[in-house]
């Protein structure tokens, strides 16, 4: 069925069709209409679902792993703050292989105060263990919510998973979504318990772990995140078999044959970027667009072979890691370091934060300031910011 | 059976491990526990090995009332019944940096038994003053004695209006014991604070622990009670009555109190 949805109200509705069990959200803005919506769902008995009315945002995350110990399907909805204070929970959920599924509004991070979208907070979280796939629009939002608990249930995976999307551009703004059937997501996404506290089974969770055990621990997290790459492109593909939609697993791809200009970036700027590959390449220009759905696990190797025969790589982050510039950049230089002085030369553009607005015509100067240094044989500079006077 | 078995690594005559074997005596085996940051969340198990029974989980320091929630509403979804969810935690868990989650979780009522679990200061960090810790006690971030008095948490739990509210001392197990059978058959939220000393930070023998959580009551500054739907009623009245110098004095974290102190603390026993 066809809907007329912003994001707060497609992941109300993935709630809903993933028959999540426990909901639980501190309010915040702009995330907290999903909260709202999924309690009325409740309220109505259209989702049989608890939801725990915590005091914060740390109690939230902190009663989903209750929830997930015990064996339940949580879900937990927040953004930006919200998520800095869970930031301690994250890594319990992750180093006690929760699947948790986490809808994340971005919005960029206090000082100074904004409630405008960047990805800033998804960021800040990078390294906590969680699986973090970024959505460029409402259908991606819904369809990756339902992909979520699947891939987060996974017994190779058994990890929690951050669904990100943007504040405003998309929270608040309503797009055309094909809602599947109940019957179609219940086909696709059955429910497995495996309850870590049981009555029945007793067992001691996350106790004092010396330095033979510990290590041991993270290598095997690590090594379940990296192998989730494969699953995610699993489940994408079982995803799209039964709704006839796939998102590429952890990449797009958008006209690389022969481009020679290839832009990166994830979120919603991958759409206006898509506009402008064909903008551009009705004037008869080599571009291309990949965009990263997953950004952890970084699926590196796929990214490198898909970049490495370009000639010029554009990088647009709507994120700045304070000192050391666009995480996506930093990612995608790293992927391709190894090719040698062959490989292509990545220019870095900090772009959008808080919400300042970057439009296709934004994204054509940017292409066509990088086309000049390479014109110019200009190597380039680590990190530029664009929009800056 | 012992829920709570030998072979953990508290100290000998701890407090805390004394109350939680008492508690395990009530609660039995379709109890769940959350305890957060505490020497409570760090004796009962280390590496492959543990002394608990029953399903035990070492939460963060903020959360547990929390996490229990969370809990709670797993089995609620699943229909698993007749569970006690007990978050355990300790006077920093309970009264400092768990406050948050333990309001909230009181103000929802919450199907839950939250235990503090008090020996008047942080003893797992080596023994820091916190909220709980008395008007003039020795600590190591206290060293010229607690220039405050300690926070009434059973007053803030009580304002909170739970079902069942309860003091106890690991010195009356019988009392402990039937406080937490009562608190089991009654829905919501439970708070029992039970004193349970700490010869580390108390400065006393460590055959001592038990002694000091009877001294306590015996000389009035501990109360063991019980509220129900808002009536309170005391539950021991200890057979004889002493001077609080008699409890203090025995302890060398009050060394420094001076004589007006301790009438001070003679007139919060009185009343």
């Amino acid at each position: 069925m066809r809907q007329l949805l912003n994001g707060n109200e497609a992941t109300a509705i993935a709630a809903r069709l993933a028959r999540v069990e426990v909901l639980a959200s501190y309010p915040i803005t702009p995330a907290a209409p999903a909260m709202e919506q999924i309690v009325r769902f409740i309220s109505e008995g259209k989702l049989k679902a608890k939801f725990i009315r915590v005091e914060s945002d740390h109690s939230a995350l902190a009663a989903a792993v209750g929830a997930a110990l015990a064996g339940a399907r949580p879900l937990v909805v927040t953004n930006s703050q919200g998520l800095a204070y869970m930031s301690e929970v994250l890594y319990h959920a992750s180093g006690l292989r929760l699947p948790i599924v986490m809808a994340v509004v971005n919005r960029g991070l206090a000082a100074p105060h904004t409630r405008f979208p960047d990805h800033g907070d998804a960021i800040a979280q990078e390294g906590s263990g969680w699986i973090q796939l970024f959505c460029e629009n409402n259908q991606e939002v819904l369809d990756t919510l339902l992909q979520a608990y699947r891939l987060a249930e996974d017994e190779r995976v058994r990890l929690p998973v951050m669904v990100h999307y943007e504040s405003y551009i998309q929270s608040h703004t309503r797009e055309v979504v094909e809602v599947p059937a109940p019957e179609t997501v219940d086909k696709f996404l059955p429910l497995h318990r495996r309850p870590a506290l049981d009555v029945d089974n007793p067992q001691a969770v996350n106790v004092v772990t010396g330095p033979d055990l510990y290590m041991d621990y993270k290598y095997r997290q690590d090594k379940a995140l990296q192998d989730s790459q494969e699953v995610l492109c699993e489940v994408d593909t079982a995803y799209a078999e039964l709704t006839g939609r796939s998102w590429g697993g952890t990449l797009g791809v958008y006209r690389l044959d022969g481009a020679e200009h290839i832009f990166v970036t994830m979120g919603s700027l991958a759409s206006t970027c898509r506009e402008v590959v064909d903008m551009l390449r009705e004037d008869g220009l080599p571009v291309g667009l990949l965009k990263v759905r997953c950004f952890r696990p970084f699926p590196g190797e796929k990214v490198r072979s898909l970049l490495k025969g370009a000639r010029t790589v554009t990088v647009l982050d709507k994120n700045i890691v304070y000192g050391s510039g666009g995480a996506l950049a930093r990612e995608v230089r790293a992927s391709l370091y190894g090719p040698g002085p062959e490989g292509p030369f990545v220019y870095s553009y900090i772009a959008g934060l808080g919400g300042r607005d970057v439009t296709s015509e934004d994204v054509v100067r940017i292409y066509q300031m990088v086309e000049e240094k390479v014109k110019g044989n200009q190597e380039p500079l680590p990190y530029e910011w664009y929009g800056i006077e | 059976m012992d829920l709570f078995t030998g072979g953990h690594v508290g100290c000998r005559g701890c407090g805390a491990a004394i109350a939680a074997r008492q508690a395990m005596e009530a609660l039995g085996p379709r109890t769940i526990i959350v305890i957060p940051a505490s020497c409570m969340a760090t004796i009962g198990g280390s590496g492959l090995r543990t002394a608990w029974r029953i399903p035990f989980y070492h939460s963060l320091f903020e959360c547990a009332p929390a996490v229990a929630s969370g809990i709670r509403a797993a089995l609620e979804v699943q229909g698993i019944r007749e569970v006690n969810v007990v978050s355990w935690a300790g006077d920093a868990g309970t009264a400092d940096i768990g406050f948050q989650s333990l309001t909230g979780a009181a103000e929802r009522n919450e199907d839950i038994i939250h235990v503090c679990y008090d020996n008047e200061s942080y003893m797992n960090t080596g023994g820091q003053a916190g909220g709980t810790t008395p008007f003039g006690a020795w600590t190591s971030d206290t060293p010229s004695g607690k220039p405050t008095r300690q926070k009434d948490m059973l007053a803030i739990m009580a304002a909170h209006r739970p079902p069942y509210l309860a003091t106890a001392s690991i010195a009356y197990p019988k009392d402990f014991i039937d406080k937490l059978k009562r608190a089991k058959e009654i829905k919501g939220f439970r708070y029992i604070h039970v004193l349970a000393p700490c010869h580390r930070g108390w400065g006393i023998k460590e055959e001592e622990t038990v002694e000091m959580a009877r001294l306590a009551v015996e000389c009035g500054l501990w109360e063991l009670y019980e509220i129900r739907a808002g009536e309170k009623r005391l539950t021991v009245v200890p057979e004889r009555k002493v001077p609080v110098q008699e409890y203090l004095r025995r302890q060398q974290r009050f060394r420094t109190l001076s004589e007006e102190d301790l009438a001070f603390f003679q007139a919060k026993a009185s009343t």
